[in-house]
């Protein structure tokens, strides 16, 4: 596409008022290389009349490459539109306008210095155009016939699209078939409910679109999304090779390993698992093992496994609803029958609650908070429970002839994850270490097999104990595998209404992976992005550092160690543009030159102070808006500069800049750690630890390293950006003017 | 899918806000009706969300940028749905939409507000502060435009406001319009109000001054709050050192709202962060009945529990009464474990209200309700979905999984057609 | 603290239920009702503690106990109750089980208790007169002889040592079944409690808190029972007062009734009738404005109710139809009230009469206990 630029300056909200037009103009025109009676201005540059202006110039001089001058991008965003345009915005309001002394020679620095780089944004950026891969498959694969997956099947095909579901076991229905009844899902959760997976089974097996394969594994799964090959394993016999376009994983869950729990008498003849509950009620009466006589007096204990430090450190979620629920079996099959329920906290949050009124409400259904202690033989085959810090006193003992332990969840990707997790921590210590390991434990069932540089399983989280949780709370199903969308179980511990809900929401984010992939447009956050990272690979060193640090492990490595990449995997943060010491990673409206040229052209004079500050656009530049907003006046030799995600920020910019005599770089990214808020996950974190190495550059320039920092703010902190970054120039101005400055 | 119909989208909050981008994202096309000024409801006014301990903002701010991005989104604003006719594929929705008098020419630049002389109580800070009659709902509010309050415009001031605006963007002669949407399905987000405290005589809120709630508390802990983010007791501005959250303040009470509200356990949970963080000195007490932090969320209960300034009482408060001499709070209760009922005094303390259906009071037609005014699912229509606390009290979590489920039902209803 | 065994007694949990507890299951222990009550101690306070106990059948742990007499049902705990559990009548079935408990024999109090055999109940008495008016030959009632000055003489209908004879046995019976009963229940509620206090003192105080309302004072929602509850209360004193007097009108001095209107007795008589049905319209209006709140109320309440009721109003009917000379309907009216007024006392220790003695000896045991 050949460029036609055209440059407007807004002088409507106080920019007007703020700065010498005419020298403003001077520059633009100088840095855009065009006249300057070409460079426009516009009291009210958003307004229909001024949008006029810039239509007019488009469609007589076929402007096609617009710096734009006035309030942040973050607004009059409808106003400032042209599709297939580069559109260049300089945003002299919540930067300038709002937050400065007008017409000072620092405020004019400051405006012309924007202008300059917003120039240079629209010569260095091209219309981004999609990346659209051949061959794509719109099938979706659901791992796991449990209510999760088979809701997932359905709700994918009924949408119309093609499923594969793979259940390992010979039948579907996971646990959900194994239930006697189920808890009541709506109001006014006064009965119980046949299990809905049996009607789910049915609606599956006769569904077109639904190709089932049970007593089925996922051996390998290759490729990325709109391209997966994956490999299934019918029960160690024959192979079969499908396309996919995207992964559904409701692998579902396991009951924890009740044999740990002989302290509350597992492995007694008549404890049982509230798993192993629903067997016996399936069968009749309730009926206790050692002697089939039935049950007249059964106690439940909560959280058995759940809530311990020295087992589960979470809570399952339903156990509660289910021990009532199965209160209720024994209540329904015998009136003379008493129920015990030892709990800690009864936890039947929002509408459940009803049911555990309803339930409470039953003369036999005893109930009380309560620490269980211990569980022994009474003799005859019965149990006694005892407890302590309950509501019939400090320490009591009840004699009951069942004990139901109602048992906790564990995710199927937890085991995977130990694993993976204990082989790294082995294959760190040496190849020798690595090998014994892997001699002397037993691989567990692995759910994908990945054939990914970054391993074969969806990455777990830190502290979220094998759950494959996204940690996000807005954006629940962004998993750091592109295509790959957890559901159920295996994201929290959930119930069986919860787990039907989220498979419908998982089959969702799996369809629009397929359009988007179709599109050659990027998936959640930059859902609209068709720019994709296009390196020049003449120039690559293999060094590596691009298929290590993407957070999304969409760079893989060929065999001769050069990397690739598998572009629908891509979420285009840039992360691979910042790590890349040969600065060859592109995209078409941001690379490494671009923002280098920009850092370039600022005017850094000899006196007074001059900071570099790189804003991530998602948090930390809506935060200076907002303090502009609010006219929270900030230093004026500071130059802001949006970048994707830190993530993006190159070393080579730290070279640009001090080279150039600015003092100081301050970057400004999100929040990173356990409780990341970056919307790329790894971002700030990557460039927090990719600039903790900058000294070797400023050792190289003779300069300290604390005059590049990076800063962890949140959207909400526009309050507190001003002082976090006084504190920083206070910091640079000890150290003294840069002495680059001037050469 | 361009041919196919839009889906409706009732309320602009995150549920609604999901669901609607989802949508959007998959090829739909959207029309949100919400009932503020502004887009994202309850969400928009909480200071931070459990367990992270992140900012609201900052999702929503993505989400604003993907309905900019995006283009399929049109989204009306301090809109009412009047009517709901059709079925599955072809409903016809009449939407009545309120006068703004403001126009899309407003840049805001915040001249109307400093010319405006009318005040109005901030509902967005729950009536702890004022602003003028022409406001922005707050600073970080999409989209972003003023807005001019009818009831608290004074007509006869000179039309101050019309004067001061230099772009044109004031239309004081704006009147409602109504609006008809042909769309193929609607998604119903309409969320939750929290239940009004002066119901509970025995909780003391609106006779004692130093009993808040839990949403004045997310405001008074907001840097874009009333007092900027500095945790301060009402009655006279004083720092808090000792605090106490009553949960259970009207839920799972059949005298006011019979069911869980779901999130007051991990809110005053949180809250509780709020205060130790800005006090490191300050002591908090939860008195609660069941702690409920399900899933994952018990990690966050334990690290609180952890602190040693933070302590927990089983037992429900009962009794609140005012000390008129210093202003403190008298909390009564019960402390089951020791059984012993006790009395102690607080600098404030907070309620943790509960959860109320936005329907209970103003219904949607053509639905069916539980008597607490939720949306029964299974009593709805085809092409018909409920999501979030629309149909049950649940937290953000769960509602952003809803939302997205509920995309795929309404491409489904587009599908089917 | 030693281990406690807990014996869960489903049977016992139906029978608080069957009993005017049926709101039993409902309560989830979060206290508010030990916060909203004003007369429970501050240290184990009720009646959260004995919801739990009741939910789980621990019959022994609430009869051996002075709160569930403690408890004067105000009603503050129902009302606040967010589960509908209702407290205040679980308490107030609770205590009728223990009248059945202590009161022997334990079949009467069941009787008592259940509405089937009202009439059973009511019958005893009835027919005890019957026999005696037919003994007397007084069924015709045109030939009952009329007094000196031609009026109606109940005294005539059925003569007062008949009378006395009757309710002598009758008061006999209840007072013996109230000392074993109350012995008992001293004796259990004793278990492994320390008796510091003296108990003259004790008795003193009680007296004094009884006379005064104290407690009844504290009530929030049914404000006005202290009222309604004092007017019955002092009324029932009036009365017993009117009692004496008459023994000593009859056996001490030989006057025989009828008595003038203006005689002091007549006049206390007749004062305390007018206050008890003051006091008793009273009674029924708080309840059945307080439904809401409070509940409505077992059938062991208002049998009691009805029983004083009729007492009375027969007890001022009769009196007004001997005045107005309208022997059809006085003779009868007369025979109903002796009726009911066996009724209150013969059955007192099983019917709701007998919480003036439980709840009195709980009091006293709470202050000699130290337990307030």
């Amino acid at each position: 596409m050949e460029k036609k630029y055209g440059v407007y300056i807004c002088k409507g909200c106080g920019i007007g008022e703020s700065v010498d037009m005419q020298k403003l103009i001077a520059q633009a025109a100088k840095a855009a290389k065009l006249p300057a009676d070409k460079i426009k201005t516009h009291d009210i540059l958003c307004s229909p009349e001024g949008i006029a202006l810039i239509s007019a110039d488009m469609k007589d001089g076929g402007v096609n490459a617009m710096t734009i001058a006035a309030c942040s991008p973050r607004v009059k965003y409808e106003e400032f539109n042209f599709p297939g345009c580069v559109v260049s915005r300089i945003n002299l309001r919540e930067l300038l306008s709002w937050n400065q002394t007008p017409n000072t020679a620092d405020t004019q620095n400051l405006a012309e210095d924007y202008v300059r780089m917003g120039a240079i944004r629209a010569q260095k950026s091209e219309v981004p155009e999609p990346n659209i891969l051949p061959d794509l498959s719109k099938t979706i694969l659901v791992i796991g016939g449990g209510i999760t997956g088979l809701t997932a099947a359905l709700e994918s095909a009924n949408a119309g699209y093609q499923v594969v579901l793979v259940e390992k076991e010979a039948e579907l229905g996971g646990w959900g078939a194994k239930l006697y009844k189920q808890t009541p899902r709506e109001y006014p959760y006064d009965r119980l409910e046949e299990p809905a997976v049996i009607a789910k089974i049915k609606e599956v097996q006769g569904n077109g679109n639904i190709k089932v394969y049970t007593s089925t594994t996922v051996e390998k799964t290759e490729g990325q999304p709109g391209l997966y090959d994956v490999t299934l394993r019918k029960n160690g016999g024959s192979e079969t090779i499908i396309k996919a376009g995207a992964i559904v994983l409701a692998a579902g869950w396991k009951p924890y390993d009740a044999t740990r729990l002989t302290h509350l008498g597992y492995g007694l003849p008549n404890v049982v698992t509230s798993v192993e509950f629903e067997e016996i009620a399936k069968k009749g009466k309730i009926t206790r093992p050692s002697d089939g006589k039935e049950a007249k007096k059964v106690a439940f204990i909560q959280c058995a496994g759940s809530r311990d430090p020295e087992h589960l450190p979470y809570c399952s979620s339903f156990c509660c609803a289910t021990s009532l629920k199965q209160a209720k079996y024994v209540r329904e099959k015998n009136q003379d029958a008493m129920v015990f329920i030892y709990y800690k906290d009864i936890r039947t949050p929002g509408q459940t609650e009803l049911f555990y009124k309803n339930m409470q409400n039953d003369a036999g259904v005893l109930l009380t908070k309560a620490d269980v202690t211990g569980i022994s033989e009474a003799g005859g085959g019965n149990l006694f429970v005892e407890a302590e810090n309950t509501f019939l006193g400090e320490k009591i003992k009840v004699e009951a002839d069942l004990v139901v332990l109602a048992i906790g969840v564990v995710p199927a990707t937890a085991a995977p994850q130990q694993y993976l997790d204990k082989l790294a921590v082995e294959g760190k210590k040496g190849d020798e270490a690595k090998k014994t390991f892997l001699e002397s434990t037993a691989k567990p069932e692995m759910l994908l097999n990945l054939v990914y540089k970054q391993g074969p399983e969806i990455p777990t989280l830190e502290g979220a104990y094998g759950f494959a949780d996204s940690n996000f709370i807005c954006f629940q199903y962004e998993t750091r595998r592109t295509g790959i969308y957890a559901a159920g179980c295996i994201r929290q511990p959930m119930n069986m209404a919860d787990a039907a809900d989220d498979a419908a929401g998982a089959a969702l984010k799996a369809i629009q992976c397929l359009e988007h992939v179709s599109q050659g447009i990027a998936v959640h956050p930059r859902a609209w992005d068709a720019s994709f990272p296009d390196p020049l690979m003449t120039r690559c060193t293999s060094c590596k550092r691009c298929t290590e640090e993407c957070p999304f492990g969409a760079i893989e490595e060929d065999a001769k160690g050069t990397p690739f990449f598998k572009i629908n995997r891509c979420r285009r943060c840039g992360t691979c543009m910042g790590s890349c010491p040969e600065r060859i990673v592109s995209f078409k409206d941001y690379h490494v030159d671009m923002i280098g040229s920009m850092i370039k052209s600022l005017d850094v004079p000899d006196e007074g102070i001059r900071i570099i500050c790189l804003v991530c656009e998602n948090d930390a530049y809506p935060a200076l808006d907002t303090a502009g907003f609010n006219h929270i006046q900030m230093h004026p030799g500071i130059r802001f500069i949006p970048v994707r995600c830190l993530g993006s920020t190159n070393l080579v910019w730290v070279a640009d800049a001090f080279s150039r005599g600015i003092d100081g770089l301050l970057l400004l990214g999100c929040k990173f750690g356990e409780n990341y808020q970056c919307h790329f996950v790894k971002g700030s974190e990557l460039a927090d630890y990719r600039f903790s190495k900058v000294q070797e550059t400023l050792d190289k320039l003779q300069l300290e390293a604390d005059r590049c920092n990076l800063m962890q703010v949140a959207i909400t902190d526009y309050d507190k950006l001003p002082d976090m970054i006084n504190e920083f120039i206070k910091k640079v101005e000890a150290f003294g003017p840069n002495p680059f400055k001037g050469m | 899918m361009s041919e196919r119909k839009g889906v409706l989208v009732i309320g602009g909050g995150i549920s609604g806000l999901t669901a609607a981008l989802e949508l959007a994202e998959t090829g739909c096309d959207v029309f949100i009706a919400e009932k503020n000024p502004y887009l994202g409801g309850r969400v928009a006014q909480l200071n931070k969300y459990f367990p992270k301990l992140c900012p609201p903002t900052c999702g929503l701010e993505m989400n604003f940028r993907r309905i900019k991005e995006n283009g399929r989104v049109k989204f009306f604003t301090q809109a009412g749905v009047e009517k709901i006719s059709g079925q599955e594929g072809n409903y016809d929705v009449t939407l009545k939409v309120n006068p703004r008098y403001v126009n899309d020419r407003c840049t805001g630049c915040n001249a109307c507000a400093e010319a405006c002389p009318a005040e109005r109580p901030n509902d967005f800070n729950f009536g702890m502060d004022k602003t003028k009659a022409a406001y922005l709902p707050f600073d970080q509010a999409f989209p972003f435009k003023y807005v001019i309050d009818d009831k608290h415009c004074k007509a006869n001031c000179g039309k101050a406001c019309l004067e001061a605006c230099k772009y044109g963007a004031i239309d004081l002669g704006m009147k409602a319009e109504t609006v008809t949407l042909n769309v193929g399905s609607i998604v119903v987000a309409t969320g939750w109000n929290l239940y009004d405290s002066t119901r509970m005589d025995n909780l003391g809120f609106g006779k004692v001054k130093n009993v808040i709630t839990n949403m004045m508390m997310e405001r008074l802990a907001s840097s874009s709050g009333p007092t900027k983010g500095k945790i301060v007791r009402p009655s006279d501005g004083k720092a808090v050192s000792n605090v106490a959250f009553v949960q259970c303040a009207g839920s799972r009470d059949e005298n006011h709202l019979a069911y869980c509200s779901y999130i007051c356990c991990m809110a005053s949970l949180k809250q509780v962060t709020y205060i130790r963080e800005q006090y490191p000195e300050s002591k908090a007490k939860i008195f609660y009945i069941d702690i409920r932090t399900p899933g994952r969320y018990e990690q966050f209960y334990w690290k609180v529990r952890d602190d040693a300034n933070v302590s927990f009482l089983k037992g429900k408060v009962a009794r609140i009464t005012e000390d008129e001499a210093t202003g403190d709070v008298i909390v009564e209760a019960e402390d089951i474990l020791s059984g012993r009922k006790i009395k102690e005094s607080f600098d404030m303390v907070v309620l943790a209200a509960g959860m109320e259906s936005s329907l209970k009071e103003s219904r949607l037609p053509e639905m069916s309700y539980t008597e607490d005014g939720f949306i029964l699912p299974s009593k709805l229509k085809k092409g018909i979905t409920a999501v979030g606390t629309a149909k049950s009290p649940v937290d953000v979590q769960r509602s952003v999984q809803d939302a997205t489920g509920a995309a795929l039902k309404g491409i489904q209803s587009l599908v089917r057609r | 603290m030693a281990e406690q065994i807990v014996k869960p007694d489903l049977k016992f949990i139906n029978d608080v239920i069957a009993a005017g507890g049926e709101s039993l299951k409902k309560c989830f222990q979060c206290a508010t009702c030990s916060v909203v009550c004003n007369v429970t101690p501050d240290d184990r306070p009720f009646p959260r503690k004995e919801m739990v106990h009741a939910q789980w059948g621990l019959k022994d742990r609430l009869f051996a106990n002075p709160d569930i007499w403690l408890c004067h049902q105000c009603s503050d705990c129902t009302a606040y109750c967010p589960r509908g559990a209702k407290p205040g009548e679980v308490l107030g079935a609770v205590r009728k089980l223990s009248l059945q408990h202590y009161s022997t024999p334990g079949f009467l109090a069941k009787m008592v208790g259940d509405p089937k055999f009202l009439v059973l109940l009511l019958a005893v008495p009835a027919v005890i007169f019957l026999l005696i008016i037919t003994y007397m030959g007084n069924l015709n009632m045109a030939s009952i002889p009329r007094g000196e000055e031609g009026g109606i003489v109940y005294a005539k209908f059925i003569p007062v040592p008949f009378i006395d004879a009757v309710f002598i046995a009758a008061a006999t019976f209840a007072a013996i079944v109230f000392v074993t009963g109350v012995l008992k229940y001293w004796k259990d509620m004793s278990q492994g409690v320390s008796l510091s206090g003296s108990l003259g003192a004790s008795i003193i105080a009680v007296v004094t808190d009884i006379l005064s309302h104290k407690r009844f004072r504290k009530c929030d929602v049914t404000k006005g029972r202290s009222t309604s509850h004092m007017l019955v209360f002092f009324s029932f004193v009036g009365l017993a007062i009117t009692t004496t007097i008459a023994v000593v009108y009859i056996y001490g001095l030989k006057w025989e009734s009828p008595y003038p209107l203006s005689d002091p007795m007549k006049i206390l008589g007749n004062a305390s009738a007018a206050a008890l049905l003051l006091g008793l319209a009273l009674v029924i209006i708080n309840r059945l404005k307080n439904v809401d709140k409070a509940g409505i109320g077992s059938y062991y309440d208002w049998l009691f109710i009805g029983v004083v009721t009729s007492v009375v109003v027969t007890g001022v009917l009769s009196e007004l139809l001997r005045l107005g000379d309208i022997a059809q309907m006085a003779y009868p009216i007369y025979f109903i009230h002796l009726v009911t007024v066996f009724f209150l006392f013969a059955y007192a220790p099983f019917s709701k009469m007998a919480h003036m003695v439980y709840r009195a000896t709980a009091m006293v045991f709470a202050k000699q206990s130290g337990r307030e």
